[in-house]
Order: structure tokens, then sequence, then C-alpha cells
């Protein structure tokens, strides 16, 4: 076991260099750089910043502030970063944590690149990567008082730096060879995907990735019908490998096994390389003894379940884009030109995606992200809009309205239904003040929205859980016909999670398990061990919607969320998988079998804390990036079904 | 809590007779008409005494709804005891009671003690089915019978208690697997307490 780790690493060209380098800048604690640190004080300070922010976990609540510093000694220009002393944002980042990234004395000649990120709403970060230690990254340095210009600028008249032409905010430091197949090289991904790494004659692919989502929402029904000739001549690990990179920017000590972790590094032999390769790693890069010495000895014992990867969930990852404040209705207003159209639905939806929409304002946006109305209406034609499908509601209503009791008395399936949809609307969130009491009104209105639903697609009819759905747009429309449109475009996308054989639903539980196989191969291993690979215990979750998994108000800000399809239309399977993962360790750790498992999940319920799931399935989306839409069947929901034509087919001999 | 058996309990039975009611009725002694629908399943549980040893009733409370069937078979797996509902207000729910049995059958263990329940029993005036009927149904299958009310409460505490109590006697007598039975931290109580592969000498059904 030993040899072959050892083995394994010698075999990896840039292990060799960094270990003859052991004295980098990234070892930042150790002998030879305290000395070199010392010498830096006579420097001269050319640039000095304050309030250049550090978030060491997907909290956004959780930072590290300090001060950034760029010195001159000779030709040499150095970087500094020093987090404050005694002022924390939050009692669990301990002076350890600041000690660790805390940032001495790093020399320019071992930076490979830094990368600017602008995000619409937020401060800058750079992104630093160095050339020593594999390519690695920096945790993102926020500038909390602005500056990165002025940091770039300063750079630049001290050594040579340029602009990628691939990319705008892309800056190489003393570096004229294609940068991507040194950073691709320098990764040195495991197993098949290493073997995949481009050859160097391919183009960078160093596009913003804020901007693929935007073209992959375009482009997605197409694309996935285009999965197979898509594969054959897409590599991934190009993208994928800047993505974790960048994207995740790992702190320091932990990125390389986390990016094999990503890479689905064969882990199902536990003890073995992966744990060997993290002492290796934890030895060569950590900047104390102490820490190196602590973690050598806490991994292997803390977790006696093969292929440890639980270590995953404690990584400090900054992990998706920090959540932002919700849309409110000024902001709303830039995104209307004068007559009322959507000038940019992209950038609407990107902003909601990130944000979410302020309560009283998504009566009005629901409507769009629905697709009630279409982007490039104008006031005009809404107003117009409402009056035809409120009198086209009027009269699918009627058609039950009108059944006599005599008629009904011969019309058995509509009986059963009405019967049933009696039953469930006395039983949705009847504790919501909305819809608490008796004879409540708003009651009388979901019965009324459902049964005419099951008329206009009768082939579907009413299905539990469709209560379920309809509740919160009734709740945010308050309008009956515009409630019942809303509904209806949901369900375009959200039927087949209703069909009797259960298709839709069993679509996306395969789905997610090879979403899972692909991201957690660990995880997936344990399942298939288990019987748990059909997971009927995220059947809840996906069939209304994770409705019952979080308060009230939260399912209105991650539907929200889910029905901007910004970086997929199946985010919903990455909050699946970013749930099971944010608990893998209790799930493995425990040996949970199936009937454990499934009572644990729903348990879980009421504890999940949305904001960072979502950042986590953000991430999760994007790393698994083309392989993740390639494991989605075509049609799979929400996706809109593939061809029209009896997709609601019911089996007659029920209901 | 320690306990000397953990029994796996399942409640089946059409949409709304009123499942959910029964269970929060038994764990939480009161009747709450607006609770959700259930989807999937829902958990609950309660230590009861029986025969001086403490046992852990952990009850699964599923959907009735048809199309989730394929799902909620997967719960049967490990059940010690069954609660087959209808509800005496509705025949359409009795009238069900056959396939129910057929799932039963087919995804538990054959030694799971079934109790047949006919359930709102505080609506007599409404009375779609006679107790007789019932009783001649749990018969002819072997079932265990009771009509109750989750709302009044009437034979709540008994339907779970004697169900768990026929379990018991099973184990005593040695016709019981370790199926949907889990040993506690109180030690083995009787002499074939427990043991496993005995299933094939009870054979059949049982009563
Ligand atoms: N009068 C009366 N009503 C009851 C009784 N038990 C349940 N109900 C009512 O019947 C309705 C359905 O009860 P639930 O417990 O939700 O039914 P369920 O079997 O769990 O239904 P699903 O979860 O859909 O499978 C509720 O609205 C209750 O108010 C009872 O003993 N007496
Ligand atoms: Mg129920």
């Amino acid at each position: 076991m030993h040899e072959s780790d050892i083995h394994d690493l010698s075999d990896d060209a840039d292990y060799a260099v960094a270990s003859k380098q052991g004295s980098s800048s990234m070892t930042r604690a150790d002998d030879s750089k305290r000395s070199s640190y010392s010498d830096l004080e006579d420097a001269e300070i050319v640039y000095l910043k304050d309030n250049v922010t550090i978030h060491p976990t997907q909290y956004a609540a959780e930072r590290i502030s300090g001060r950034l510093k760029l010195l001159k000694q000779g030709s040499s220009l150095f970087m500094t970063w020093m987090p404050y002393t005694g002022q924390s944002s939050n009692a669990r980042l301990s002076g350890r944590d600041k000690n660790l990234y805390t940032i001495r004395a790093l020399s320019f000649s071992d930076i490979q690149s830094i990368r600017r990120h602008t995000p619409t709403i937020g401060w800058q970060y750079v992104i630093v990567v160095s050339s020593v230690c594999a390519g690695l990254a920096f945790p993102p340095l926020y500038f909390y008082s602005g500056g990165v210009r002025e940091f770039l600028a300063t750079i630049k008249q001290h050594v040579l730096i340029v602009r990628s032409s691939e990319d705008a905010n892309l800056f190489l430091v003393n570096n004229f060879q294609d940068p991507l197949q040194k950073t691709l090289s320098s990764l040195a991904l495991p197993g098949s995907l290493a073997n995949r790494t481009p050859s160097s004659s391919s183009s960078p692919s160093y596009g913003n990735l804020e901007d693929k989502y935007t073209s992959a929402d375009g482009h997605l029904s197409s694309m996935q019908q285009n999965n197979k000739q898509r594969q054959k001549s897409h590599d991934p690990a190009r993208d994928i490998s800047i993505q974790v990179l960048e994207k995740f920017s790992l702190v320091t000590r932990f990125a390389r096994e986390t990016t094999s972790q990503l890479f689905r590094e064969s882990l199902v032999d536990g003890h073995g390389p992966n744990e060997k390769r993290r002492t290796n790693w934890a030895s060569k890069e950590h900047q104390s003894q102490e820490m190196t010495s602590n973690d050598v000895e806490i991994v292997p014992k803390k977790v006696p379940v093969p292929s440890d990867p639980l270590e995953f969930d404690k990584l400090s990852l900054v992990w998706g884009q920090p959540r932002q404040r919700p849309l409110g209705l000024q902001e709303w207003s830039t995104f209307l030109d004068s007559e009322g159209r959507i000038v940019d639905p992209n950038a609407l939806k990107k902003r909601i995606f990130y944000g979410g929409v302020e309560h009283n304002l998504r009566k009005k946006v629901w409507t769009f992200l629905l697709g009630y109305y279409s982007y490039d209406s104008t006031y005009a034609e809404r107003e117009y809009a409402v009056l035809v499908k409120k009198s086209e509601y009027e009269t699918i209503k009627n058609q039950w309205q009108s059944i006599s009791p005599e008629q009904a008395k011969r019309f058995t399936k509509f009986k059963e239904r009405k019967g049933l949809i009696d039953k469930d609307v006395v039983r949705t969130d009847r504790s919501l003040p909305f819809y608490e009491g008796d004879d409540n009104p708003n009651v009388r209105l979901m019965h009324d929205i459902l049964l005419t639903y099951s008329f206009y697609n009768f082939d579907l009819g009413y299905c539990q859980g469709m209560s379920d759905l309809l509740s919160p747009i009734l709740f945010i429309m308050k309008d009956e016909s515009e409630a019942f449109w809303c509904f209806v475009s949901l369900l375009e996308r959200l039927g087949p999670n209703f069909n009797r054989d259960q298709s839709g639903m069993h679509s996306q539980l395969f789905a997610l398990s090879k979403l899972v196989e692909l991201l957690d191969s660990p995880l997936h291993n344990y399942f298939k061990q288990n019987d748990c690979l059909n997971y009927f215990f995220c059947f809840r979750w996906i069939l209304i919607q994770f409705k019952r998994e979080f308060e009230y108000e939260k399912t209105l800000r991650l539907w929200e969320v889910l029905w901007t399809h910004y970086p997929s239309e199946h985010l919903h399977l990455y909050v699946c998988i970013a749930i099971l993962k944010r608990h893998r360790a209790e799930i493995m750790g425990e040996q949970m079998d199936f009937d454990t498992l499934l009572k644990f999940i729903n348990e879980l319920s009421g504890q999940i804390d949305l904001d960072p799931i979502l950042r986590d399935a953000e991430a999760l989306c994007v790393c698994a990036g083309e392989n993740g839409a390639a494991s989605i069947p075509p049609g799979t929901p929400p996706s809109l079904p593939i061809q029209d034509s009896s997709i609601y087919y019911q089996d007659d001999s029920l209901l | 809590m320690s306990y000397a058996y953990l029994f796996k309990y399942i409640i089946i039975g059409d949409t709304g007779v009123g499942k959910s009611c029964l269970l929060l009725q038994f764990t939480d002694k009161r009747f709450q008409p607006v609770h959700d629908l259930t989807i999937g399943v829902e958990f609950g549980a309660r230590m009861i005494t029986i025969d001086n040893k403490p046992i852990k009733l952990q009850i699964w409370d599923t959907a009735g709804q048809e199309s989730f069937r394929s799902i909620t078979r997967s719960y049967y797996r490990g059940a010690a005891g069954a609660l087959l509902v209808y509800d005496i207000t509705r025949r359409e729910t009795f009238n069900h009671l056959a396939s129910w049995l057929e799932d039963a059958r087919q995804h538990a263990n054959a030694n799971m003690t079934i109790m047949l329940i006919g359930n709102k029993c505080d609506l007599a005036h409404r009375r779609a089915v006679s107790t007789e009927e019932g009783e001649q149904f749990a018969k002819e299958h072997g079932l265990i019978f009771m009509e109750a009310s989750a709302k009044t409460a009437q034979n709540v505490e008994e339907a779970f208690i004697n169900t768990a109590g026929t379990i018991y006697k099973k184990i005593q007598d040695g016709v019981f697997d370790s199926f949907g039975i889990k040993v506690g931290y109180g030690g083995i109580p009787g002499p074939s307490g427990g043991r496993d592969g005995s299933t094939s000498q009870a054979g059949g059904c049982c009563s």
C-alpha cells in the first residue's frame, strides 16, 4: 500500500518539482521563508489596501479581513496579506484559521496568474494561482474597499504581466506559454480524466463561468438531444479543471485532494491512496508542523469507514457564489423597457438565481419565471392577456360546475376526483394563516383550481402532491385565474411527476443516481452496497420540489431560484446531492441501511439551511458541467417534454 | 431509552382513511384534523410495555394514494406488524382491502402480524360497512380486527398494543425470525427471543 502510493506520487512530475522546492512560498511558515520574510522588512511598500477579506467557509458571514500589500525588494515583487488581529466576524474562526490563510511573502515569480472577478452585485475579488505548487489557487481575496484595478496596475509596473488573449479578466504572470496547458499538466488529474487531458493544440477555454451558464441555459434542450455527439467531441477535463481551481478557489492546503475528490479519484479502497496522498500533501504544503501532524493523525482515525472523503464535508471551500439580497422593486424596474418588456431575460434570471425576489414583488416576477407571461410581452399585452385568460379559465371551470347531481351519479371518475380533491385541500398547509380555519375561502379556491385543472388536463387529472405545488402559487398570486394559469405553466414541466406509472419520478431518481455516481462515487458505491440505489428516500424532495423540507418562506425562495433554470434546468437534482453530501459522513459513518436512511432523510425536514445548500448545488452543477448534463436523459422533468402526444397517458383501469 | 425489543409497524390503507390520525392519536394522544396529507412516509415512535418488557414501536405511516404504491411497497421490508385501515363510512376503502393485503403478502415477511382496523367508528350515522363485514373479512384472511376512532381515541391504544402483544407471543413461541424486531439493550427476554431462521417452521399466516 505504502509503496504503491510513493510510486503513485513519484509518477507525478509536479510532485517531484514541488518536493525539491520544499521551501516555496506555499510553505509559508518554514524556516527559509521566515528568513525571507524578515528580509522583506526593509522592502518598499508599493501598494497597500485595507479590508481585503477572505471567506474561509461557505458562510458569507464568516470572513477574515486583513491588509494586502505589494512589496518591492530589489527587482522582486512580493505580495503579503495579513489578517487583522483580534477581530473576527465569527467565533468559529480560530486564530489557527487566520494563521493558515496568512500570506507572508508570496514572490511574484511563484505566481502563475491572477484572475479578476467582478460579480454584478457584491465585491470584486481576485484569485491568485500559484505556479509552484501544482497550480493551486489561494482563496479569493475580496476587495471590500475597492482597489483591484490599482492592485493590477501596480503589479504591472513591476513584473511582466499580460492579459490573456482568451479572457480579459485573466492576467498571466511571468508566463508566455499556453497557460492552459501548464495549468492542466500541473493539475495532474487522476484517473481517466487525466488521460483525457487535451493536447496542447486545443484552445484554452477560460470563459467566465457566468457566461457559460447563460449559453448553457439557452441551448440546453438542443444540447441534451445531441448528447452523443457532444460527448465525443468535447473534452470535459479542460473546463472542469479550470472551474474547480478558480470557481471553488480551494483553500490551499486542501486543494489537491479536493480536486481529486471532485474528479472521482478511485477512492473505493479507502485507507489507501486517498489518505496517503492527503498525508503527503499535508506535509508538503502545510505551513506549520503542528498542523501537519494534527491532520495526519486525525484523518485516518476519525473515520473508520472505507473511502474516507468524509473529510470533504469539512473542507473550507468557498462554494458557489455568495447569495445576494433579493431583487427589489426598484431594481426590477431597471430590467424593463418603457413598454414593460424584459430587456435581458438572462440577466434577470441570473439576478434572481443569486438572490431571489422580495416578497411583494413575487406576484409580478413569478408570472415570467413560470412562463405564464413571455419576457418580451408589453404591459398592454399582459393586461389584455389577463382578461382573455380569465374568461378562458371561467369556461373550463364551468365544465365541471355545470355538472348536475343527476349527471354526477353517472360520472364516477368525476365524483372520485372531486372526492379526492375535497379531502386533500383540507389537508394542505392548513396551519398557515392564509389557509387556516373552517370555511376558508382560499381552501375553496384551491379546490376549484385543482378541479378545473383536472378538466383542463383530463388525462393527468388530479394526483396527491399537486395541492402542495398549488398552495404557494395561490398564496402569491391571490387571484384565482392567474394562480390557475401559473399552476398550468408549472405543470407543463412538473406534470410528469404525477404520471400514474411514476415515469417522471423514476427518470429523475435515475438521473440523480447517475449524478451522484459522477460527483461522489464513494457515496454512490455506499448506496449500491446498501440497496439504496432507487433513491426512494429523495422521492418527496423531488415530487414537490422540497416543499415539505423547508419552512414556507424558504420554499418560495428555493422555487424562484429553481425556476430561473439558470445554471441548469435540473438544479433541483444538484440540490439533492448537496444535501446528501452535507450528511454523507453520518450516512456512511453510521452505516445507515435503507430504513434508517429513509427515516434520517425524513427527519432532515426543517433542518436544512437553504443558502449554503444552494451554493453547494451551484458548485456541484458547475463541477459536473457537461458530464452532468449528459447524465440526465433528455426529457427528464422539469425539462419540457420531448414529444407532446400521450405523455399524460393514464391507465384507464385506475382513476 | 433502553428497550427489550423494537418492532417496526407499518400503517397501510387507502388515502384519507385516517392512518396519520391514528398514528398521531397513538403517539401524541390528540386528534389533529388539519395535518397534511402524507407523501411517501412519515414516522412515529412510542414505548409500550408488554409482559413488563419495554418495547419500542417504530411506526411507518405510509401514503395511501394508489399511484404511490410502487414507492410504498419498498417500506414493507422488515415490518413485524401492520395496521391495515379502512374507513367505515366509505365502502370503496373496504373494497380495496384485498389489494392491500396482496401487497403486504408479497412484500412483507410472511409472519407479519396484521391488524385490520375499521376507522372513524365515531361516525356511526354515516356507516357504510357493517362491523360484521369487517369481522368476516378478518376471519377469512387471518387478521385481528377492531373498529376504532382516531377522533375519540376509541380502541386506538388497543389496536397498537394488541398487535404488539401478538408479535411478542410469536417471539415467545419461537415462530418469528428476527425480521422487524431488534433486540434492544434490555436483553433477550425469552429463550427463543429474536431467534433467527424460525420462520419456516411457522409456515403460512398466523392468527
Ligand atoms: N370523524 C373522524 N374523522 C377522522 C378520523 N380519522 C381521520 N379522520 C379525518 O379523515 C381525514 C383523513 O385522515 P388522515 O389521517 O389524513 O388520512 P390518511 O389515511 O393518513 O391519508 P393519506 O395520508 O392521504 O394516506 C382527516 O381530515 C381527518 O380529519 C376519525 O376517527 N373520525
Ligand atoms: Mg396520512
